[in-house]
């Protein structure tokens, strides 16, 4: 296995909060004697990650993403606990880290939204040092592969959300990094638009071997584009590996989904000799069965060979549903 | 009209407005300052020689009296109706029961208040360093509580229509740059007015800007006489007069251009 | 020199950004006109009232003025608009965007400063450099080549003095975010159009040693007309040195405080 390229110990971030209560007579009460909270918004988080590797961190708003992120990234001190991202400590924040790593934030602007991104993309190229010959390559092949031609000439001001994430995806790959911080990229896209932005996250990240550590609330990001996630709530790390491995220890069932060439007279009755098979409300003629993993194929072959059936699925249930599950319980 | 609706909105400004006193405080301090800045000039220069009878302390009476005349009658919310029209906001007060000047009244009024928590103390504060001097009369005092109040609505018109032109032209706050260099000249900032050389002191008896300031100061401090006084806050409501026609004439005109090009 | 590329890049982008709006050349045109009249009048109100107030008369005042538009133009040209869009309203403070500005492989310091320029206030530079000469002209007096020299020495400490006193109060919005301590220093920056011996005994030492603005304009000015000592003059470079030092250190605690708090 070759060396990590990020290795996290112990981490932890606490906050010092102001409260603020509502009400006219309130808030002059608190021009005079403001009150505030410690909160602890990462707690003792360990993990290693790969070059290469496109890692999803996902958890419930407020659960420690962004902070982990920041301190990743160098734009935070933590309250203790240490990094090494690409052998340096993040925030100390030497040039020659910041020339490795690139940080795009769904919801805020790294462009100037006066001036067409072209200029915008040639003020950067200036601030990290990107040899002219690089610098046209490099943007020939971002904006080949994001198809923005159309776009580079129109001030930032007149792009639509869409346009504009493709231009900060630019603005952050423009120098190669080695390490990219994804916050929250595809926030407000339209659905075409997201899985657009997936397809070059893909391509983007084969080709160059950049390693990615991405949040998002969409989990159609998460599992199109990352193999392990890392969950965290609360504060902590209660999840580390493979996407699929979450879903099966958070859901332990399969969905399947019939329907019958006729309606059968007793599919409840039928269905009472398995022990582990719940049935769902059925959805116009489709029939929902929940079947636990390892009864699956037993249940299948019943099924199959004793009703009328005109079509038969198994499917996982929707991660989305899983990922609410946990976030409601707050453990794997 | 909906006046409970309007006293509502006054009260959700204070509301917000005290979270951002820091905003508005520092507002107040840089409307001070350049008076402070000219109340010490011209003591310096009275240190010298005799200024048309003029004191020392005369001069700070005059000039802390203008530092408060000053915040109540200026008008900041004209300052933000041009980004309201730009922005789209007007169309969202268009389609509510209720005039859209309550909202420019509300910050007006609201704001008027948490002006002067910052400015009553502070001016009493350099009450105490530049040691004022009045002559206080009964008929001055009551004489000045009307003028105060035209002088505020005057400012207040004044600007709003200037500001309502944004429905036409976009920068047109910058017009209301140059009615506060006007202010500032002519309306007894610079200088009191009977110390400007004679065609200055035409100019501002005649234009509108001397009654948005300074009038009121002049008659409160006993710089005017019983004419002077009484010609004075004539053409002071003419202006007001005035200056309401104007806005409303371009309010009608502007709405309908904004309903015409859909904003 | 990576430096002045970079300055070269921020011009070219910023003056494009700037020329994109043809309103602009408008409202920028019309500023430095009424902050030209405002200044040339209000001196010759003041002066047309006493010949001299402690040993300024209107030639010398007149040149501390254009000293005074000659550091405003400075300052408009570049090194406020880019400290304002770090630390002013609507900044990356404000707005959460200086994240970016800190994970730029770059001195924060410098990239700070002179990231945003606003071409057009040359104009307001060549006004100021007009006032400059008018008041040379009046002066009438042999201008001797050490007097000169001073001057420029200390005009460059001057604006030295302004960017540190500049960047101190924008550092300070790391404690603060909400305070838009930027507005104060331009509020006191005012102080700087009148000679500081003007001002009460205690003002004038504020001015010269705490918020030096006082001495960013009163000094060169005073070497122009050759009445600036030497002891003034070393004085005034070491105070200048120590400014800088202070301020850009304080910048760095000020980036400290904001990785280790900000949410």
């Amino acid at each position: 296995m070759a060396e990590p390229i990020i290795t996290v110990k112990n981490l932890t971030k606490v906050y010092r909060v102001p409260e603020r209560a509502p009400g006219l007579s309130a808030s002059i009460r608190g021009l005079f004697k403001p009150k505030f909270q410690d909160v602890e918004a990462v707690t003792d988080i360990n993990f290693t990650i790969q070059p290469g590797e496109m890692v999803g961190l996902i958890g419930p708003n407020g659960a420690g993403k962004t902070t982990t992120l920041k301190m990743l990234s160098g734009l935070l001190y933590p309250t203790h606990g240490e990094a090494k991202v690409a052998d340096f400590t993040p925030w100390d924040r030497e040039p020659e880290y910041l020339q490795r790593i690139s940080m795009v934030m769904g919801n805020r602007s790294a462009m100037n939204w006066d001036i067409p991104p072209l200029d915008s993309f040639r003020v950067l190229s200036k601030i990290y040092k990107v040899p002219q010959d690089q610098y046209q390559r490099t943007l020939d092949e971002l904006i080949s592969l994001l198809d923005m031609e159309a776009l580079l000439k129109k001030p930032v001001r007149n792009l639509s959300l869409g346009e504009r994430m493709k231009c900060e995806l630019v603005a952050g790959l423009l120098y190669h990094p080695d390490v990219l911080f994804l916050d929250e990229p595809t926030l407000g896209l339209d659905v075409a638009m997201q899985r657009r932005l997936r397809i070059f996250l893909k391509q983007y990240n084969q080709q160059h071997q950049v390693t990615v550590i991405l949040t998002s609330h969409y989990m159609a990001d998460v599992s199109a584009l990352c193999e392990r996630v890392m969950l965290i709530h609360h504060g902590g790390l209660i999840f580390d590996g493979a996407l699929q491995e979450l879903a099966d220890k958070l859901a332990p069932f399969k969905l399947v989904k019939l329907q019958f060439t006729t309606p059968p007279s007793n599919l409840e009755g039928f269905l009472t000799q398995f022990s582990t098979v719940e049935y769902l409300p059925s959805e116009n003629g489709h029939h929902i069965l929940r079947v636990a993993r390892s009864d699956v194929p037993k249940v299948t072959a019943e099924i199959l060979s004793n009703l009328p059936v005109a079509d038969l699925s198994v499917e996982d249930p929707p991660i989305e549903a899983v990922i609410d599950q946990i976030y409601e319980e707050g453990k794997v | 009209m909906n006046h409970q609706g309007g006293w509502e909105l006054i009260k959700n400004t204070w509301q917000s407005w005290l979270q951002h006193r820091g905003f508005f405080f520092l507002l107040a301090f840089g409307w001070m300052l350049p008076l402070l800045v000219y109340l010490m000039i011209w003591s310096a220069a009275a240190s010298e020689g005799s200024l048309t009878g003029l004191s020392q302390d005369t001069l700070a009476g005059y000039y802390l009296v203008l530092v408060l005349v000053n915040q109540l009658t200026y008008a900041t919310t004209n300052w933000t109706v041009g980004d309201n029209i730009r922005m789209g906001q007007i169309s969202r007060w268009l389609i509510q029961p209720m005039s859209p000047l309550y909202h420019a009244l509300s910050s007006e009024i609201a704001g008027k208040v948490v002006f002067m928590l910052f400015s009553v103390p502070v001016t009493a504060v350099l009450a105490l360093i530049f040691r004022p001097q009045f002559n206080l009369s009964w008929q001055q005092s009551l004489l000045f509580l009307p003028s105060i109040v035209l002088a505020w609505a005057l400012r207040f018109f004044w600007g709003y229509w200037l500001a309502l032109l944004a429905f036409w032209a976009t920068r047109a706050d910058s017009l209301l740059a140059l009615q506060d260099t006007m202010i500032f000249l002519l309306g007894g900032h610079l200088a009191p007015i009977r110390l400007l050389p004679n065609w200055m002191q035409s100019l501002a008896k005649i234009l509108p800007f001397r009654y948005m300031s300074a009038f009121p100061v002049e008659i409160l401090t006993g710089f005017l006489d019983k004419n002077e006084i009484f010609s004075g806050l004539l053409i002071q409501l003419g202006w007001t007069i005035t200056a309401y026609l104007l806005y409303r004439l371009v309010w009608i005109r502007g709405v309908r251009h904004y309903e015409a090009v859909g904003g | 020199m990576q430096g002045l590329r970079l300055i070269f890049e921020f011009f070219k982008v910023s003056t494009q950004a700037e020329l994109a709006y043809r309103a602009n050349f408008f409202i920028r045109f019309l500023n430095a006109i009424l902050n030209l009249v405002t200044g040339v009048l209000s001196l010759t109100v003041i002066f047309n009232q006493v010949d001299s107030i402690k040993g300024w008369d209107l030639p010398s005042a007149m040149a501390l003025l254009g000293v005074y538009l000659l550091l405003a133009a400075l300052r408009g040209l570049f090194i406020g608009p880019s400290l304002e869009s770090v630390a002013g309203m609507d900044g990356e403070i404000w707005q959460g965007t200086f994240d970016f500005t800190l994970l730029r492989p770059v001195d924060k310091q410098f990239l700070i400063s002179f990231r945003h320029w606003r071409v057009l206030m040359l104009f307001d530079l060549c006004l100021a450099l007009g006032v400059l000469g008018y008041a040379i002209h009046l002066m009438q007096a042999e201008l001797t080549l050490l007097a000169v020299l001073g001057f420029i020495i200390t005009l460059i400490a001057g604006v030295a003095l302004l960017y540190a006193a500049l960047l101190a109060f924008s550092a300070l919005v790391f404690w603060n975010s909400g305070f838009l301590f930027t507005w104060i220093i331009n509020d006191l920056f005012q102080l700087a159009r009148y000679p500081v011996e003007l001002y009460p005994v205690w003002l004038r030492l504020v001015l010269t040693w705490i918020i030096p603005v006082g001495l960013m304009t009163t000094i060169p000015a005073q070497a122009l007309s050759g009445r600036l000592s030497w002891q003034w003059l070393i004085l005034t470079l070491l105070f200048t040195i120590g400014a800088l030092i202070g301020a850009s250190w304080l910048f760095r605690q000020g980036l400290k405080k904001y990785t280790s708090a900000s949410s």
